[in-house]
């Protein structure tokens, strides 16, 4: 059991939404939304804010029933949270357990594992997010972007298929934001998983995005799906002064204004 | 204000992206020896005696007026007695008095079993109820009803209830110190927080995992201030519940010394129940530093 500290790669899961639409009484939150997140890379979905993205998330990770559509992770419904899911939430000093150290929060997800295995991936998890040495640490020692890795590498010894990340980068300052950008890059490419990411910022969601998801304003839909042929890896300064990216940029912020601004039908 | 900046650091504001500008400066903030006021610790220590000296002052004058004198028996009279009473035993009784075995153990001993029960009430039904709006919803009434009833008037139906002996005592006690602690455990319980319980749940985290490391040291904090209500709380409802149909106990002692005009002995018992109350908190304290060193530390940090 020495293999485990390479979490598998190529079995990638993919998923599915079919017509999911969610409402809460009378009020639609979500009308009916469709759409596929390859396998192996990363998805974005963007939307202006209030476009029931946290009740999307919610959905995929099981922890919401749709009205009406279907879920399916790996080809199978989605029926509470799913083996092989991690979330990373936006707001980092609220979804860390301040009084544990950072070792014993990267690990508190896999308790249930022998301690060796779990020595074994949290040391791992650690170096991948550029953090050994600062296991013994109490989060709120750290500042937000290190808190923010500490959550990511939360995630990573668990060794998801899929990766959530709710709005993960909105809550730090823009320097830090673009580190954790190209952190979260490198770390999907060197271990293949699946990364779904929710964000309203344009310029972050193609960045990182394989795919965007372009969410109308609430009752929403799917207005655009994108697919993003930049060259990897990127780079902050190459890709965004690349024409394409401006291009996309442009398509992908002409879309959320237009849907905006349109009255709910 | 030039008091100890020498160890601040400054951090050049061009940094470059080292890991060490990004973590904070106040690792467990190393131990000052100039606590909040700023002062040398010495001149703090000195000004916390000036109070309890200028209590014993009065005291002192108190006692020397003639017609007070007769009742206020003078601080170092009183202290005598302290000692003859409470300290006065030889080697084997670990120089205790036999007013220490008779009558301070066995109040001790009430007080803290009843505070005891109370905090294993006060927090299982606590976390119960606070898990669980709909509980919540239930209890809070009831919640209410208890809390708000002066406990005291209800000794007779706990000897009623209880009989005579050390049970009608210690439950009056916890009756009525588990309300502070009840309604800081809900209080706590539900301040965890959405985002937190989610990760819990997103993680598959167990049930009773949940429980025990993240609904529990969450809620410790409130806990905790709570407890510290109940300790003060507990002494007094000790003193009250001995003043009837009791054999032994500092109250029970404060009622017979007056009654038998020995004001001396009256002293004593009071200068008995200020060192406990001292004691107990000091020993409370302690155990709250170091379990919720982490709470400490954070709320610091986002000062």
């Amino acid at each position: 059991m020495t293999e485990t500290s390479v979490p598998p790669t190529g079995t990638s899961a993919e998923l599915l939404l079919d017509a999911v639409s969610r409402s809460y009484g009378e009020n639609l939150a979500v009308r009916s939304i469709s759409a596929e997140v390859p396998a192996s890379k990363i998805s974005v979905i963007v939307g202006p804010s209030g476009c029931g993205k946290s009740t999307l998330l919610r959905i995929i990770s099981g922890l919401d029933e749709p009205t009406s559509g279907r879920v399916e992770f790996e080809g199978v419904p989605v029926k509470g949270v799913p083996e092989g899911l991690a979330m990373v939430f936006q707001d980092y000093s609220r979804s860390l357990f301040p009084w544990m150290r950072v070792d014993k929060n990267v690990a508190f997800p896999i308790k249930h594992l022998p301690a060796k295995e779990r020595a074994e991936r949290v040391r791992f998890a650690m170096q991948e997010v550029g953090l050994s040495g600062k296991e013994k640490l109490y989060p709120w020692q750290m500042s937000g972007g290190m808190q923010q890795r500490v959550a990511i590498a939360r995630a990573l010894a668990s060794h998801p298929k899929l990766l959530l990340m709710d709005e993960p980068y909105a809550s730090v300052d823009a320097q830090t934001r673009a580190d954790l950008e190209d952190l979260l890059m490198r770390i999907q490419a060197e271990l293949g998983i699946t990364v779904l990411v929710v964000t309203h910022d344009i310029d972050e969601s193609v960045y990182l995005a394989d795919r965007i998801i372009v969410l109308s304003a609430p009752p929403s839909v799917v207005t655009e799906v994108i697919e993003v042929d930049l060259p990897r890896p990127r780079d902050h300064i190459a890709t965004k002064t690349d024409p394409r990216f401006v291009e996309i940029r442009g398509h992908v912020t002409r879309l959320l204004r237009s849907k905006e601004h349109a009255a709910p039908v | 204000m030039t008091i100890q900046q020498g160890s601040e650091v400054h951090v050049p504001l061009s940094a470059p992206e080292s890991e060490a500008v990004e973590e904070r400066a106040a690792v467990p903030a190393p131990p000052r020896r100039t606590l909040r006021t700023g002062f040398p610790w010495p001149v703090t220590v000195l000004l916390r005696l000036v109070a309890p000296a200028a209590i014993i002052g009065i005291w002192y004058l108190i006692s020397q007026r003639e017609r007070s004198g007769l009742f206020v028996k003078d601080p170092l009279t009183s202290f005598e007695r302290f000692v003859e009473d409470f300290l006065s035993g030889d080697a084997s009784r670990l120089f205790l008095g036999d007013a220490t075995f008779d009558h301070l153990f066995p109040s001790v001993g009430r007080a803290l079993a009843g505070l005891g029960i109370a905090i294993v009430v006060g927090v299982v039904i606590g976390v119960l109820l606070g898990i669980s709006p709909v509980m919540t919803a239930l209890f809070q009434p009831l919640v209410h009803l208890g809390r708000s009833l002066p406990s005291p008037a209800l000794l007779g139906v706990f000897f009623f209830l209880f009989g005579t002996g050390d049970s009608p005592k210690i439950f009056l006690i916890a009756f009525s110190v588990v309300w502070p602690i009840l309604l800081n455990t809900i209080d706590g319980v539900s301040s965890i927080g959405q985002t937190r319980a989610q990760a819990a749940q997103v993680f598959r985290i167990p049930g009773r995992d949940v429980l025990t490391h993240i609904v529990l040291p969450g809620a410790a904090p409130k806990i905790f201030a709570g407890i510290r209500t109940s300790l003060s709380f507990s002494l007094i409802l000790m003193i009250i519940s001995e003043l009837q149909k009791s054999e032994n106990g500092l109250g029970y002692l404060l009622i017979q010394s007056q009654r038998t005009f020995d004001y001396a002995g009256f002293w004593a018992v009071l200068i008995v129940l200020v060192i406990l109350g001292v004691a107990f908190n000091t020993i409370f304290l302690a155990i709250e530093r170091r379990a919720l060193a982490w709470h400490r530390g954070a709320t610091q940090q986002n000062d």
